[in-house]
């Protein structure tokens, strides 16, 4: 009877080295292919102040626009695309919706939307789709994945009349959203002008800088994944870790704390102080990578840290984690990834995704 | 999954109480919940009586935490069996249970819970929490009940009330689950304070105490809710399919029933 107690819900982690330099390394095409991403958050040990590279991207992380209660049509129709998602890499995700209660929608810069319905909405829609992967008994979901950039999808076409037809008639979805525009070349589209009839605002992603201080942290060595004993650590220990130092949750294993027992993995050594910075908001991947590539710089001068992260939270209610590969939220919602920069320009990839995910690529 | 739901809140005549757990449920992340009025027809002059009305409980309803919509408010009935006479308000053709959008009932016998498995026109069972269970349950009225759609409910405040409650609650969900291996169960917080409210992912990791599966538990706050709401609206209606609506009285029609009175009238 209690044999399910003992088992928790499963989650997946991957973890992946590899160096910067190596032609074959994936690296930018993980960064690009997760496309909704909430905070980015960086660790730099032994540094008391923020480099001036990061500031300058951080401030340059872009606007994001926050439109109210707008039609899924609008972002469908052949004007806007035109005019926005052809010219560019478009991103737009449902916002104040939740992945396992309502609809959800979700525009990535491939040109595809996708929907995240429930059965009952499905069934009013009238638009082609496929069930959940994650139904239990009763299909409760179903995604319905539209190509925007496919011939068959000109205006006057059947499926394009179909569409518009169901968005806009048959049974009006509409939400608030979250969007933002990266231009591919020249372009003076603004998203505020062409939204202006709904509720649009503007948003910055906010900064914030922490220093802590006098926190045990684990040897780890670039070339050892699996750490070895007495030298070096785990990926999987570091990333537990990590996790503890970025909440500000007490490594010490103390017997009067209440909140935790966690201690540091062995072996470890003490940094006097190190740095973390935090940006939140809707962030795009073009900037992430730009982002990484000023962390492999850091160390162009000499250093006293051996080495530094970067890590990425995608949104717990998006309809896709990597690529278009579905999302889902059972306990939790978590899809993210984390970078370990070491100073030979090696890196470790930690990609972690919770329930009801496919397993990262 | 569909919207969580909580279907056992209980009514108070303190409107000030009720608004506060309501508010607490939106809080917490619950879409839809039903106000209790419950009826124990053992004691005298009990009768069943009209449903609280919803509109003047709040001029707008709360948002639900974490999305744009207002939490939905519905009304329910328990009536508490425990003689076959009590069981004539349940019959279909009641005008008294009309009024409410779900009903439910609490045998206290083994008799009369074959009874409401396989005859009484219910939406829900509520199972005893605060008392050990007298009978066992059989396998062919709960499959019954299962086949005609009706949904078992568990009630939590009382375990979070007392302990020995805590045991009985466990003890009664699991001999239930043997049965009916974790089909069409709902688990409810017939709350009478706010305090007494857990969020929905809270009650889907104490389902699994109860011996439901990871998906069956989140099913018994979600998709089991949403089958006994929709369950609720087909009573009203003919086999589901059909549903009358009163129709507002359209002026013209008397003048035309005098002109045609006339008209017989002219002929010689």
């Amino acid at each position: 009877m209690y044999s399910n107690l003992e088992k928790t819900p499963r989650h997946l982690l991957v973890c992946e080295k590899s160096n910067f330099k190596n032609e074959k390394s994936r690296h930018g095409i993980h960064v690009e292919n997760h496309y909704f991403n909430y905070r980015v958050s960086v660790l730099i040990p032994e540094c008391g102040a923020l480099p001036a590279g990061l500031s300058t991207i951080g401030s340059s992380f872009g606007k994001y626009y926050l439109v109210k209660n707008l039609p899924v049509y609008e972002i469908v129709e052949q004007q806007f695309l035109d005019l926005c998602v052809k010219k560019g890499s478009f991103y737009a995700l449902s916002y104040n919706t939740r992945i396992d209660q309502d609809n959800s929608a979700a525009l990535i810069p491939a040109g595809k939307l996708i929907l995240s319905v429930d059965k009952d909405t499905y069934e009013e829609l009238g638009l082609e789709g496929q069930q959940s992967q994650y139904s239990h008994k009763a299909v409760m979901r179903h995604i319905i994945t539209i190509d925007l950039t496919d011939a068959s999808f000109a205006p006057g076409t059947k499926k394009y009349k179909r569409v518009i037809w169901a968005l806009k008639e048959k049974k009006p979805l509409a939400c608030d959203f979250l969007m933002a525009w990266h231009p591919s070349g020249e372009g003076d589209f603004s998203l505020s002008s062409y939204f202006a009839k709904y509720q649009c605002k503007e948003h910055t992603p906010s900064v914030s800088t922490k220093i802590l201080r006098d926190i045990p942290s684990p040897v780890i060595s670039g070339g050892e994944l699996k750490g070895k004993p007495e030298e070096s650590c785990d990926s999987q220990e570091f990333l537990d870790w990590l996790g503890a130092a970025s909440a500000d949750i007490d490594c010490n294993n103390e017997a009067s704390s209440f909140l935790s027992t966690y201690c540091c993995p062995e072996p470890s050594v003490v940094m006097g102080q190190a740095c973390l910075w935090t940006v939140t908001g809707f962030l795009l991947p073009e900037k992430i990578y730009m982002l990484l590539e000023q962390l492999r710089h850091y160390f162009d001068e000499p250093k006293l840290a051996h080495w530094t992260t970067l890590t990425v939270h995608g949104f717990a209610d998006s309809p896709v984690s990597w690529g278009v590969a579905e999302h889902g939220f059972h306990k939790g919602g978590e899809n993210l990834y984390n970078f370990v920069i070491f100073r030979n320009h090696d890196y470790w990839l930690q990609m972690a995704v919770g329930t009801q995910d496919g397993c990262p690529p | 999954m569909a919207l969580f739901g909580d279907l056992n809140i209980v009514n108070t005549t303190d409107k000030r109480k009720l608004k506060n757990v309501i508010e607490t449920a939106a809080h917490l992340g619950y879409s839809t919940v039903a106000i209790n009025h419950v009826v124990n027809l053992q004691e005298k002059k009990q009768e069943i009586g009209k449903p609280t009305c919803v509109a003047e409980l709040f001029t707008s309803p709360p948002t639900v935490q974490g999305k744009s919509k207002p939490i939905k408010i519905i009304t329910r009935l328990t009536v508490v069996v425990s003689e076959a006479s009590h069981c004539n308000e349940l019959r279909t053709t009641s005008p008294r249970t009309r009024l409410y959008d779900l009903v439910a009932v609490h045998p206290k016998t083994e008799k009369l819970f074959h009874t409401a498995c396989m005859t009484l026109d219910v939406d829900i069972i509520e199972i005893i929490m605060t008392e050990k269970q007298q009978f066992h349950f059989k396998r062919p009225p709960v499959n019954v009940a299962i086949d005609r759609g009706i949904v078992f409910e568990l009630v939590y405040s009382p375990a979070i009330k007392d302990s020995t409650m805590r045991r009985y609650t466990i003890s009664n969900s699991l001999s239930l689950m043997n049965i009916g291996k974790g089909k069409n169960i709902i688990i409810s917080s017939g709350a009478e304070k706010p305090l007494e409210l857990r969020g929905p992912y809270d009650i889907a990791n104490l389902g699994l105490l109860f011996g439901l599966s990871e998906g069956d538990a989140k099913a018994a706050i979600s998709t089991n809710c949403r089958k006994a709401l929709l369950h609720g609206e087909t009573r009203k209606t003919a086999q589901g399919v059909v549903h009358t609506m009163k129709k507002t009285e359209v002026p013209e029609d008397k003048e035309e029933a005098p002109a045609s009175k006339r008209a017989r009238t002219d002929d010689p």
